[in-house]
């Protein structure tokens, strides 16, 4: 199972106003609000930290069948601004991410193990779904194979796990 | 308060954020705010935000969870309104 999320920055700045009344509260807890408030670039923080959410939510999502909006349910450990952790009710998964070209993009996995794995996808390939969730079919093997995909503004992202 | 005049003031709240015109224009009370609207994630706090000030309530996080279609969030609006005004 995997995961993943980018945020387009400039496109973030333009569509969201996180200065907003009530906004971080929404979702962000308590302590997430804290690392915000303390660090040295808060739209970093806060993009890095929601596309966290959002990666783990994917993963959720699937293991579970459970659909809705719950942010604050997804509570991030922050490690440092690379690696972490968000916990869903019992459950954690393990996110890297990556700051670069006014990006912010975050691969979740259930296993350490599996960040070794995961390969990206070309984006020329026929993206199938089932459920809503999406998958590509080996065209060797012809065995389905679950992958993320992500798209924000300038940025598309794919994933999958190698065998 | 009506069914119809309660999509129509959705509508208006969501226009900002939709990002598909056509499912926009065929808004039904099964449209979904993220899958058929394409609303971003994080405008879907924005939504929130905005129907809470629209009708001066309080959409707590167990209503917030369900907040993923316009059906959802009619009944959320209508709940929220009459625990107000009882």
């Amino acid at each position: 199972m995997i995961g993943n999320d980018i945020v387009d920055l400039a496109l973030a700045r333009k569509e969201s106003n996180w200065k907003r009344d009530r906004f971080l509260d929404k979702i962000f807890t308590v302590k997430e609000q804290l690392l915000i408030a303390n660090a040295e670039n808060t739209e970093i923080m806060i993009w890095n930290l929601w596309s966290r959410k959002e990666a783990a939510y994917k993963i959720y999502n699937r293991e579970t069948g459970i659909r809705g909006f719950f942010p604050l349910q997804l509570e991030c450990f922050y490690e440092n601004a690379t690696l972490g952790t968000v916990s869903i009710k019992g459950k954690t998964y393990f996110t890297q991410s990556k700051i670069e070209n006014d990006s912010i993009y975050t691969i979740a996995v259930v296993e350490k193990e599996y960040f070794k794995k995961i390969k990206s996808i070309n984006p020329a390939v026929e993206i199938l779904k089932k459920n809503r969730i999406p998958f590509t079919i080996d065209c060797n093997s012809k065995i389905e194979k679950p992958v993320s995909i992500s798209h924000h503004g300038r940025f598309w992202e794919g994933i999958t796990v190698l065998d | 308060m009506n069914k119809e005049q309660t999509i129509e003031e959705l509508k208006n709240i969501v226009k900002p954020y939709i990002q598909n015109q056509e499912a926009f224009d065929g808004l039904t009370e099964d449209t979904d705010f993220i899958n058929d609207l394409k609303i971003n994630s994080a405008n879907l706090v924005d939504v929130i935000l905005d129907i809470e000030e629209k009708y001066d309530i309080v959409i707590d996080n167990e209503a917030m969870e369900r907040m993923v279609n316009v059906k959802a969030a009619m009944e959320i609006i209508e709940t929220k309104l009459s625990e107000k005004n009882s």
